[in-house]
């Protein structure tokens, strides 16, 4: 019976009780979104790393993402594709050769990573073709064509057809400068990137870069960097154990290796959200204790009778808690119904930031956003709205078991 | 035998400010199936005499036994636990819970001391029969009059049986029709269950119904008539 008690006690102020529900519901609702929003964000920016060139995971030889000498070369190409053509989990790869080098124009210079890459390859694995705002992939039949930036192209007054120069060393150490011409323009919406990216065709790069004393190389198997795509991201790892066994000695790296700040980015967003939630349901404590001191103040002389004829302190202080609960226990799941309503409108729609995207797309985010939210976070919420209902039910269920009856009885 | 034996007791209010002094030494014994009214005039300690009586208060000096347990020295869970098994209490008002019926309301003590539900429900049915509202199971209190509420408490107090009941000025709400009926039963059931009844009061009207009447003047017994 005193469930049934607490459950009507409950509805004895309707509009009291309904106006904690709607405060722990939205305090959910907005707590989910905020959820959403950064895992949207965080996975964006993830996806917008994976895509822009990073891949999955990447094979290079030991050493060389540190001084990008070009002595660290991977096995030959034609070895290497066979390899990886036969693992199952594999949806594309592109090999490339990778150079740091200047990048000139009349305007001026500035470093940049060069990226030679076979297009057809390339294109399966990288959106940069998605991305060509000008321009076209690699038109068949030009030498020395380069993709550049928005960025780059606007730092160095580029535009297309534009003629800049590659400056770097070559595999004899020997400086080397070369003229490319731009056939395109690509804007990812991560700035940094596409201040400092270039795509040529490995076929230049590799001509370029071995001299042309050396008759021995081959020079469509001079190959630095493989990047991988796979069918599906969850396997990362696995598939890296993998390659690690069959390629004894060179160095394979998902893409959280190969930026580590999107590790830690994915963990600060964690955090962030946790911090959210911690200050919402925090706020809610204090509208609880608040209500639920009502609801004991005013019901001082039934309390004490209660107590009066035998119902004991544990007794009466369940049902303050219980009380509290069950108004969590209502406000629960509206409160998740429309969180999860929301993120799937979210996550099918998206939401456009573009009002603030100047800013966004400097820290390398889209600026559409799609909210998203590991499935854990609804029962998390669940679990952390009933813990900070009975933290909220503690001091209004304290002071009632402290009521002495014979005064409870006698006040006014 | 005695089922309430108060010896010496005194209660002194506000010890450390004003101090009070409502009981001045109260002898007295009350026996198994009696019908008993405390009188007096206002501000005589009657009130404090049956909250000490019922374990609600603790006196100053003095003790009290009920069934012969001194229930002076009991700390205040065994007190709530003593008041569950042995006590019933109907007040002046704010007797019944709101938010339960009027059957509800007698079954609780009964709920609180975990009898089965079919007990719960025939003493229940039994006793709101005996209180003339067998029509009223399923009425809160709010829908009920003050004698009606009135009725359901001393239902609700007798229900587990216990050694006696206390009430307060239990009419003082009511008007003399309903005073006239709630005594009637209270009578009836003093007679039928041998319940023992102490309440106090100011109405002759329930002082006339009263088989034994003690009159406590500034916060002692003055006089202790038996009829
Ligand atoms: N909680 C209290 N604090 C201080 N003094 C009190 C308290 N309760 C009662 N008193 C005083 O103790 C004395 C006895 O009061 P009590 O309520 O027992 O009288 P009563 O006979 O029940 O009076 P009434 O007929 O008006 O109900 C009175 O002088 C009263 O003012
Ligand atoms: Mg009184």
């Amino acid at each position: 019976m005193i469930p049934i008690m607490a459950w009507r006690n409950v509805w004895r102020s309707p509009t009291r009780s309904w106006v904690v529900i709607t405060a722990i519901a939205l305090g959910i609702w907005a707590a989910l979104s905020l959820t959403g929003f950064a895992t949207g964000m965080m996975k964006s920016y993830v996806n917008s790393a994976i895509e822009n060139s990073v891949g999955h995971l990447q094979i290079h030889a030991p050493g060389f993402t540190e001084e990008y000498d070009l002595q660290n070369q991977l096995p030959p190409a034609s070895e290497l594709s066979t390899q990886l053509e036969a693992l199952p989990q594999l949806q594309a790869y592109s090999m490339r050769t990778v150079v740091s080098s200047m990048a000139s124009s009349s305007q001026g210079a500035r470093g940049v990573m060069v990226k030679g890459v076979e297009p057809q390859q390339e294109a399966a694995v990288s959106a940069i073709e998605d991305k060509l705002v000008e321009g076209e992939f690699f038109p068949e039949m030009r030498g020395n064509a380069v993709l550049i930036g928005q960025e780059l192209a606007e730092k160095l007054n580029l535009k297309l057809r534009s003629k800049m120069v590659l400056t770097f060393q070559g595999l004899d150490r020997e400086i080397t400068a070369a003229a490319f011409r731009v056939v395109g323009i690509f804007d990812t919406g991560n700035t940094p990137f596409d201040g400092s990216t270039v795509f040529v065709e490995r076929a230049d790069l590799n001509r370029l870069i071995i001299p042309q004393t050396d008759s021995t190389m081959v020079q469509s198997d001079l190959v630095y960097e493989a990047a991988l795509l796979l069918h599906d991201v969850n396997q990362v790892d696995t598939v890296a154990a993998l390659l690690e066994t069959a390629l004894p000695g060179q160095e394979v790296k998902t893409y959280r290796e190969v930026s580590p700040d999107l590790e830690l980015y994915e963990s600060q967003i964690q955090n962030v959200s946790m911090i959210y939630l911690v200050v919402i349901l925090l706020a809610l404590v204090f509208g609880i204790i608040n209500t639920m001191l009502m609801a004991v103040l005013e019901r001082i002389k039934e309390l004490g009778m209660l107590m009066a004829i035998g119902m004991n302190k544990l007794r009466v202080f369940s049902m303050i808690v219980l009380e509290t609960i069950l108004l969590g226990v209502v406000a629960t799941p509206i409160g998740l119904l429309l969180g999860y309503l929301t993120i799937n409108y979210v996550r099918e729609n998206g939401i456009d930031m573009s009002a603030y995207s100047e800013g966004m797309a400097s820290y390398g985010l889209s600026q559409i956003i799609y909210f998203d939210v590991e499935p854990g976070v609804y029962s998390q919420m669940a679990i952390g709205v009933f813990l900070t209902a009975i933290l909220a039910a503690i001091y209004p269920a304290l002071k009632a078991i402290r009521l002495k009856p014979v005064d409870a009885l006698h006040s006014f | 035998m005695a089922v309430i034996t108060t010896k010496g007791v005194e209660k002194v209010y506000n010890p450390d400010k004003i101090p009070v002094k409502a009981l001045k030494g109260v002898d007295l014994e009350i026996e198994a199936g009696e019908f008993t009214a405390i009188v007096g005039p206002s501000g005589s300690g009657k009130t404090t005499l049956l909250n000490i009586i019922g374990g609600l208060d603790r006196p100053t000096a003095g003790y009290v036994e009920v069934g012969g347990e001194d229930i002076s020295q009991m700390s205040d869970n065994v007190l709530i636990d003593f008041r569950k098994q042995h006590i019933g209490f109907v007040f002046q008002a704010y007797n019944l819970i709101p938010v339960l019926t009027a059957r509800e309301n007698v079954e609780f003590v009964m709920l609180l001391q975990n009898r089965s539900k079919t007990e719960r429900h025939a003493r229940a049915d039994e006793l709101l029969k005996a209180v003339g509202l067998e029509d009223k199971v399923h009425k809160r209190p709010a829908e009920l009059s003050g004698g009606q509420q009135q009725r359901v408490a001393v239902a609700r107090a007798l229900a587990p049986k216990p050694t006696f009941i206390l009430a307060d000025e239990p009419t003082a709400n009511l008007d003399s029709e309903s005073t006239a009926n709630l005594l009637d039963i209270m009578a009836r059931l003093n007679q039928e269950e041998g319940v023992t009844f102490v309440f106090s009061t100011h109405d002759q009207r329930v002082i006339d119904r009263a088989r034994r009447v003690v009159t406590l003047v500034d916060g002692r017994v003055d006089e202790d008539l038996r009829r």
